[in-house]
């Protein structure tokens, strides 16, 4: 039964999947380890889920299990969502197959006997194409993918027992910071970089936010390097990503790796004193001067706004 | 004692990119470098290895342009650096990288902990470090941000969506690491001269039972090209800064954004 098989730690995404998936025309199987949610997932309309039953809380340890699944049944793709676990259960599961990987796929187009799928690399500079023709595994970011309800499908729901990777076990879950900003969510965000001379300095930045109703965010380097910024404030490829209204940077560079992040964002704005760095070419709207003159005269000029 | 080998890539380094004016990549000028990330995983091998007694080592695959990467890695602090010097590097997929380190890995035996970083910095498909556990049959942990030995485990700090989660895996294990696990000291100009004096070794891919088949990308690349992202770029002049910002403030309010 050959076909793509499906599978998210995230239910939501788990379903968006569904509907990616159904796009190829293929026979869909999603895969979950959890009989209530393949009672959610049904009504998203695959042709089959199947339900894997084991000890482990850990997805990352029934990776064995998919790829012997896929071999068994000559399935042709597997499709994960790139979450940290679906990343590293797809590139398991790739490994397993011994077959070839698409990451963090933007696109796929379902052709009759291939997909083509394009990518970002170099921190999102450059996009790469690629032609799959073969037993692949993909992840796709799947967060703003919508899932859409199927009515009257006929599903077949199979629960099996397995026996999954028992040698990484999960000692202790600690659920992040109540008080964590939520980036991603922001309307507005201010971004600060290695422009700005001193931490004291931050008093300025967090004034500006204020008046302009916006988080606060910031480069790799002044979060890893300078600590000033909790690392959950850094956007960038290993960072958070955003999709602002509004973003406005002070004192940045904009080296690919930050600029990937900001890439879904309405309307760029910098403030740098090099008219060369990059982060001009990548702004909208952009001031070539010193944060240190032009952060006063915007919280007046906000103000009087 | 054993081992604990950190891999690292040699890439190219995206500060030297140029876009050509019909959007193609062009590469031939740019400069190779250790990939970002991999200095952490290298530095996580030494720490580790301080606190065990075992001896630290690189390894890479890549191709004859990867020699220079050698006293790079062992001016960081490892014993000793492996190379599996192929031309097929320079195409290398996921699965290609992947079967070329894990070919080595077990040639160099005698291991207990395989560090590599989480994502390289030019095609961060974070493939390799879980894909080298599978070939090796050896458990593996991503998105790690601690690492701690205990007993015959290691125990792993990692950074998920919506908080951090603690696992521990049984050794000999893959772990795959995000850049905040520590900050890679600049080597000093002692660690570069010693380096020279370090042992290496290369490997040929005949050596490691593999044949150059072997090492072909599973995925076919039709198109590479410049990402184009279509912005305004419109710098705001005036007299003065108050009139750049007055311009600024009227802008955003044209957008509709305040």
């Amino acid at each position: 039964m050959p076909g793509i098989y499906v599978y998210s730690d995230n239910m939501k995404q788990a379903a968006a999947l569904i509907g990616l998936a159904a796009q190829s025309g293929k026979e869909v199987c999603c895969i979950t380890l959890d009989s209530n949610q393949a009672n959610e997932l049904k009504q998203y309309g695959p042709d089959r889920i199947i339900i894997l039953n084991s000890h482990s809380p850990l997805p990352e340890n029934y990776a064995g299990i998919i790829a012997e699944l896929i071999k068994k049944e000559q399935g042709e793709l597997f499709l994960a969502a790139s979450t940290v676990r679906g990343r590293e259960l797809a590139a398991k599961t790739a490994g397993y197959l011994d077959c070839g990987m698409v990451s963090d796929a933007e696109s796929l187009v379902f052709e009759d006997e291939r997909i083509i799928s394009s990518r970002l690399m170099y921190g999102g500079s450059v996009v790469q194409k690629a032609v799959i023709s073969q037993l692949a595994v993909v992840t796709v970011p799947a967060d703003n993918l919508e899932a859409v309800k199927k009515e009257n499908v006929q599903v077949s729901i199979v629960s099996l027992e397995v026996q999954a990777d028992p040698r990484v076990r999960l000692i202790e879950t600690l659920a992040g910071k109540k008080d964590k900003i939520d980036l991603a969510a922001a309307e507005k965000v201010v971004c600060v970089g290695m422009g700005l001379d001193k931490q004291e300095d931050m008093k300025m930045v967090e004034e500006l936010a204020q008046v302009l109703g916006a988080e606060i965010a910031c480069t790799r380097g002044i979060a890893e390097e300078r600590q000033w910024l909790p690392v959950e404030s850094y956007i960038g490829i290993s960072g958070a990503k955003i999709k602002p209204s509004l973003y406005i940077s002070m004192g940045v560079s904009g080296q690919v790796q930050h600029v990937v992040g900001i890439r879904d964002s309405k309307i760029i704005t910098a403030v740098d004193t090099n008219e060369k760095a990059p982060i001009i070419r990548a702004a909208d709207y952009s001031i070539i001067g010193d944060m240190y003159e032009i952060i006063p005269l915007l919280i007046e000029e906000l103000k009087n706004a | 004692m054993s081992r604990i080998i950190a891999c690292y890539k040699w890439v190219a380094d995206e500060a030297d990119l140029k876009i050509n004016p019909d959007m193609s990549v062009d590469l031939s000028k740019a400069k190779g470098k250790i990939s970002d990330y991999d200095k952490n995983a290298i530095e996580a091998a030494v720490q580790m290895a301080k606190i065990t007694g075992d001896e630290a080592v690189t390894l890479t695959y890549g191709s004859k342009k990867a020699k220079l990467s050698l006293k790079d890695a062992l001016s960081r602090g490892p014993a000793e650096g492996f190379w599996v010097n192929s031309e097929k590097a320079e195409q290398a997929d996921g699965a290609a990288s992947s079967k070329a380190l894990a070919a080595a890995i077990n040639k160099i035996g005698d291991y207990q902990l395989i560090i590599c970083a989480e994502g390289a910095s030019d095609t961060f498909a974070r493939q390799v470090g879980p894909s080298v556990a599978a070939r090796l049959g050896i458990p593996c942990v991503s998105s790690a941000i601690k690492l701690e030995f205990c007993e015959n485990e290691v125990k792993v700090s990692r950074k998920l969506e919506n908080g951090i989660e603690i696992v521990a895996a049984q050794l000999p294990a893959v772990v795959c690491i995000l850049p905040e696990i520590n900050r890679p000291p600049i080597p000093g100009l002692k660690a570069v001269l010693d380096a020279g004096k370090k042992p290496t070794r290369e490997y040929k891919i005949e050596e490691l039972g593999l044949v150059e088949s072997d090492l072909s990308a599973r995925t076919e690349t039709i198109e590479f090209k410049a990402y184009v992202m279509n912005r305004k770029n419109i710098v705001l002049d005036g007299e003065t800064a108050a009139d750049q910002v007055k311009a600024l403030v009227g802008s955003l309010k044209k957008e509709g954004i305040i």
